[in-house]
Order: structure tokens, then sequence, then C-alpha cells
């Protein structure tokens, strides 16, 4: 497993989850589950960015807390905003 | 024997945390922007619930072949520049070297698309005040713009500083600095462009 795990294999993930973003909006999807799909794809790619690219992975737990928390508070009201929409 | 008695002690001693990447004071610039873009995104998304209907309607006017194109460009340029980072930490400034500078050129390619966009929608008459939801494209999108300039500055400086033989597999942590900047400008756009180009 770990040697999958890499900077070349996260380039690449990153790559195609963009794509699928891109094939879902050409086709012209939506609703609650299109719309977690998609958030939940773009917070995979900003986890894959801020623990390997970023190299947070191991540092002091507080620098941890500010970056996931970002992505965390950003991501929810996103959906909340999105969901009372509906 | 000792030498036995000190390994198993290294072994069993809690694991430090590492320290952040590159300079500190970067961190507490980039803290401050993701600060900027979380309240920028929620206000958008906030406004948007008032205006459903209006969101929707003008967000198919956008092109998301180039919102998608400049994804996987600035995706690409991050990954750039890990690479470099990786080729100096082994001693490679000219592969580091090579990757700053393919990084730039993932950059001038966002720069060059977004460019493109909006000529597009600027000869089309739309700007700031046309409605609530071109404000908020305009406004995000060219906020962002300028921080890519701003990275795409820095990581110049950056790889002229390489040219001149500044860092080595010891001592690069300015290029750490430019990395940690420039993936940040990364990590704004992955969630702006769903947001603006795609969630509907």
């Amino acid at each position: 497993m770990k040697v999958y795990y890499n900077i070349h294999t996260i380039w690449l993930a990153m790559m195609l989850l963009t794509l699928t973003t891109y094939a879902m909006a050409k086709l012209g999807y939506s609703g609650a589950v299109v719309m977690l799909f998609l958030l939940l794809s773009a917070a995979t790619k900003a986890i894959l960015i801020i623990r390997d690219y970023m190299e947070l992975r191991g540092v002091s737990l507080l620098w941890r807390v500010i970056m996931y928390g970002w992505l965390l508070v950003v991501s929810l009201a996103i959906a909340i905003a999105y969901l009372i929409s509906l | 024997m000792n030498a036995v008695v000190i390994n198993e002690t290294k072994e069993s001693a809690p694991e430090e945390p590492r320290l952040l990447p590159g300079d500190f004071a970067i961190w507490f610039f980039i803290f401050a922007e993701l600060l900027v873009f979380g309240i920028a995104f929620l206000s958008y998304a906030v406004v948007r619930v008032q205006n459903v209907e209006m969101f929707n309607q003008y967000q198919l006017t956008l092109n998301r072949e180039l919102g998608a194109a400049n994804t996987l460009l600035l995706i690409t340029a991050s990954y750039f520049v890990v690479r470099a980072i990786h080729a100096i930490r082994l001693e490679d400034v000219k592969s580091c070297i090579k990757w700053l500078y393919a990084s730039l050129g993932c950059g001038a390619g966002f720069l060059l698309l977004k460019s493109l966009e909006y000529y597009d929608k600027f000869s089309e008459g739309i700007n700031l005040s046309t409605n609530t939801f071109y404000m908020f494209y305009l406004s995000l999108t060219m906020f962002h713009f300028l921080h890519v300039i701003l990275g795409m500055i820095i990581l110049f400086a950056v790889a002229i500083k390489a040219q001149r033989g500044g860092y080595s597999a010891d001592d690069h942590i300015g290029i750490e600095t430019g990395a940690s900047y420039w993936h940040m400008v990364d990590l704004v756009w992955i969630i702006l462009f769903p947001l603006v180009y795609v969630i509907r």
C-alpha cells in the first residue's frame, strides 16, 4: 500500500478527481447528493495538498487543527448553505 | 552494549512534532489569507441562498472547460514544486531549478487561460455591477488571480537564488517558504472551482 501512496500517485488522484468534477458539471448533475460528492472531492484534494504537499503531516497538532479546521468549517458551511437553498 | 542501550532509548522516546516547513512568518501570512478567502467563500454561499435562481442561471455562462483546465494546471504546478523540494534535498540543484521553472510555466498557463476568460466576459459587457453573481465571480477569481501573480513572483525569486547557488540540501528554507505559499494558492482554487463553477 505504502508503495502506491506517494507524491506522483497523489498528483494523479487529484487530476482524476478534477476531471470527475468537470464531467459532473458537463453532464448537468445537481442536487444534494451531487453537491456533497463534489464538496467531498474538493475536500479530499485539499487534505492531500495540506498533508502531503504542504508537508503538515507530523507537525504540531495546533497547526494541523488550524489548517484542517479551516477546511472543515468552510466545507460544512458551504454544504449547510446549499442544503438550505434546495 | 552501550550503543544498543542508546538505540533502544532513541526508539522508545516519543517522536517530536516536526516544524512547519519554510520560514515561520509565511505561515501567519498563509493563515491570514485562508481566513480572508474562507469568509469570502461563506459570503458567496450565504448570498446564494437568497438568489438561488440567479446564481444557477449565470453560473451556466461560465467557461467550465477553462476552469477545469486551470485546476489541472495549479495542481500540476504544486506537484512540480514538490519535485523541486525533493530534488534540492538530494543536492540536485539543476533538477530543482528545472522543476521550479516548470511550476512557473503552469502558473503562467493559469494566468493566460484566466485572462482569456476575463476577455470573453468583459467583451460581453459583464462587469462587477452586472449582477450579484458576477460580482462574486469576478471579485473572488480576480483576488485569487492576484495571489497567483504574487506566488509566481516569490517562486521566480526563489528560482533565481537557486540558479546563483543559494540553496543546498542543508539550507533550502527559502524554497520551502515559496512552496508553502504556492500550495496555499492551489488550495484556495481547489475550493473555489467547484464552489463558483460547478456546484448548483
